[in-house]
């Protein structure tokens, strides 16, 4: 069994689906879209401390495609926007004016592109084609810090829930490893130097 | 048994400023000889417990090493005509807590070489530089080494690559990890040695502490365990139970005052409140790391001292030295997981010297990494390493390829002192305490620079060798822009007109002051100063102590 799939597997028992391991597997793209949408009504539904509820799902919906939801959970599953809203609210309520500028900047360019004013309404090409053309710019790198930190940081922070980000880059948290660690030192021990 | 706690007006034997690698090291050794002592640290005291694998805090948010966040900035210039700009990450990295930068170091723990104290004779002077012969030979400071191997707490192998040692580690060298093997298969495919990294993290049980457990979280954190030997795990215990030493924490150094005879007579601070306090003592030990030793001394003018206090000579804050790197990264067909366990565990030293007839001065060594320190959030930050888009599907999958498959080979290298790299007052920027902030000035001589590249490039040969199947490469080309080596800024000679202090750390000017850190260091080294910084510690305080049961203290 790949690495993806053990992390697959781990996440999907974690969000406490009953269902068999092989109607897991058939059934992915089904359930992983059933739980962004309970995350996203979860999302809703939670009271935000720095985001008006707009907000939140806007810069979601940029979150999402900076790590997108492909063949493992991404951002949303990881509930980055919720780490975004603690330390906004908190340590780094600093870069409040910059999401907030940029966003009434992104989202005026929705509306003249566009004609709606949501820019979480588009297409995923549509939002992909407006965010490179803001990559380099210092908005995209201030929401592109909070949610790579959000989907990677300690679960305590409100983002990486169950550890999907560590799962995604086959990082696991424990406090105690034996030699050997990966392949070559394996091999090392096996044959000598 | 009791603990020490002392009138702020009563004279102590000796204030020590700062807990870190030097000066936990003096309050172990002065209060085990019978002084009192007093140490002001202007961090917490941290426990194995309060450290987590929090990332987030670490590394974002100033949880040990303070900046901007914290109400200390820092700012930074090339050069001197320049206006220096704060730096949102400090540019001078240190640990603010017992135990220094001991706490979140890696412990890689190199002894410099004979030759690192006699270069300059040996290689003649480098015009525009400050070069120079230390005043003391390795001869003299092995002891000191050896102390620092038993009594800090080191694992390791002696073998034909160390520098010569009276008596063996104390512990094994830690488990090769495959990064490791790497590169110690490429070296020997080049005809190079690659030897088991010393360490001080204990690869077993030793002083009462036990063995590492290869966590990961080491570079930058402070240890669950306490395998990591810390002065904060290895010398504050010590001190405190001799009831000879108080330790006062969240306490800040404003300035060390002097008497009519230039002796220095207390030491000012504020405690966490604010409250400002002032330690009398009969002696004072500035351990306060090499960028906030050589403010202080600034910041302690006087009448008496115009330019800082022990800066006849002008050198307080010169000749700032960091150790030059460069970085090879490698991505390879199996699972390296190089984010387990400690940075590093095996290191070349066949270039310790690079042969003048290539035209430059330098040397160093290569060992392996883990890329991004092997923390997930940072290398996620990062970004790939060899290349891509830093968002969307494809990003997501290069982290995936890279945080177990790949690894780097490092050069760590040699600085050259000079007058205008320095640590300087910031004429406007203040910290929370309303001291002028920290001014880096700083520009790599040509020959750190060259230097660079020639391990760069050597690196290169050996990830090809190793057989990657991606390289990409790094080194400061247009020079560095600040460090985590403090060195040379109150250097040590014979001299008092081009050094700060003498062959056993006292200031020339003052005779009850002493500077015992990485400020003393004459030369860089090839990186990994901690070692030395230490053993010179254990070697002025012998000193100190020695001078005091000849009663040639007073």
């Amino acid at each position: 069994m790949s690495d993806l799939e053990l992390s697959r597997r781990a996440f999907l028992s974690s969000t406490g689906t009953a269902a068999r391991a092989s109607m897991i597997v058939l059934s992915m793209p089904m359930i992983l879209s059933a739980s962004r949408q309970a995350r996203a009504a979860q999302a809703e539904g939670a009271a935000f401390s720095a985001f008006t509820a707009e907000e939140a799902a806007e810069f979601g919906a940029i979150a999402a495609r900076i790590i997108p939801s492909d063949e493992t959970p991404g951002a949303t599953e990881a509930g980055a926007i919720h780490f975004m809203d603690h330390v906004l609210s908190g340590t780094h309520s600093d870069r409040l004016p910059i999401l907030r500028e940029g966003l009434a900047s992104l989202q005026a360019t929705v509306r003249s592109t566009y004609g709606t004013p949501r820019f979480s309404a588009l297409s995923h090409a549509q939002q992909d084609a407006l965010l490179t053309e803001i990559e380099d710019g210092k908005f995209f790198g201030t929401i592109r810090f909070l949610t790579v930190a959000g989907t990677f940081a300690l679960p305590a922070y409100g983002g990486n829930r169950d550890g999907i980000g560590w799962k995604m880059i086959g990082f696991e948290d424990r406090h105690m490893w034996m030699p050997p660690y990966g392949f070559y030192d394996a091999d090392y021990a096996a044959k000598g130097a | 048994m009791a603990w020490a706690s002392y009138p702020t007006r009563e004279e102590v034997d000796f204030v020590v400023i700062g807990s870190g690698s030097a000066g936990g090291i003096m309050a172990k050794e002065l209060s085990s000889a019978g002084f009192s002592v007093v140490v002001l640290e202007q961090g917490p005291h941290l426990h194995a417990g309060n450290f987590k694998h929090d990332e987030w805090d670490y590394t974002q948010n100033e949880a040990l090493v303070w900046g901007p966040r914290k109400g200390h900035p820092q700012t930074f210039r090339r050069y001197e005509h320049e206006k220096a700009q704060i730096v949102d990450r400090p540019p001078l990295g240190y640990a603010h807590n017992v135990g220094g930068s001991s706490v979140h170091y890696s412990g890689n723990f190199w002894r410099l070489r004979p030759i690192d104290f006699m270069e300059a004779s040996v290689l003649g002077p480098i015009s525009g530089t400050n070069f120079a012969d230390w005043p003391i030979s390795y001869d003299e400071l092995e002891p000191y080494y050896t102390k620092v191997d038993w009594e800090i707490g080191l694992s390791g192998l002696a073998g034909p690559w160390d520098p010569p040692r009276s008596r063996d580690y104390p512990c094994p060298p830690m488990p090769v990890k495959a990064s490791g093997v790497l590169l110690e298969r490429a070296a020997r495919k080049l005809g190079l040695t690659a030897y088991p990294e010393p360490h001080a993290i204990l690869s077993q049980p030793h002083n009462g502490r036990p063995g590492c457990v290869h966590c990961g979280f080491c570079n930058g954190f402070g240890c669950e365990v306490s395998a990591k030997s810390s002065t904060a795990v290895a010398m504050i215990p010590l001190a405190e139970a001799t009831g000879r030493c108080e330790l006062r924490t969240g306490c800040t150094v404003s300035r060390i005052n002097t008497d009519a005879r230039g002796r220095a007579t207390e030491v000012v601070y504020w405690q966490e409140d604010g409250t400002e306090q002032a330690q009398r003592a009969k002696a004072v030990v500035l351990s306060a790391n090499g960028a906030e030793s050589a403010r202080l001394l600034l910041l302690s003018e006087s009448s008496r001292h115009p330019d800082g206090l022990s800066n006849g000579s002008g050198m307080v804050g010169r000749n700032l030295m960091f150790n030059g790197g460069s970085r090879v990264a490698g991505l390879f067909p199996e699972p390296i997981n190089a984010h387990k366990s400690v940075a590093t565990t095996r290191v070349i030293h066949d270039f310790y010297s690079i042969d003048p007839k290539h035209g430059f001065y330098g040397g160093g060594g290569i060992d392996e990494r883990s890329l991004s320190r092997g923390l997930p959030m940072t290398a996620a930050l990062g970004g790939s390493v060899f290349g891509g888009k830093s968002w969307g599907s494809a990003y997501k999958k290069s982290l995936a390829r890279e945080f177990t498959h790949a690894c780097s080979f490092n050069g760590h290298t040699t600085s050259l002192p000079l007058s205008t790299n320095n640590v300087t007052l910031d004429p406007d920027v203040k910290d929370k305490w309303g001291r002028p902030a920290l001014r880096t000035t700083f520009m790599n001589h040509p020959d750190d620079i060259a230097t660079m590249k020639f391990f760069f490039d050597r690196s290169m040969e050996l990830m090809e060798a190793a057989g990657a199947i991606q390289i990409e490469g790094h080194f400061s080309e247009e020079g560095q822009r600040g460090g985590v080596h403090l060195l040379g800024t109150c250097r040590m000679g014979n001299d008092p007109a081009t050094s700060v202090v003498d062959r056993y750390n006292r200031s020339h000017e003052v005779p009850n002051l002493y500077m015992v850190d990485g400020g003393s260091l004459v030369t860089s080294g090839r990186g990994q100063p901690t070692m030395t910084i230490m053993a010179l510690a254990f070697r002025a305080a012998d000193h100190i102590i020695q001078a005091g049961k000849r009663g040639e203290l007073a």
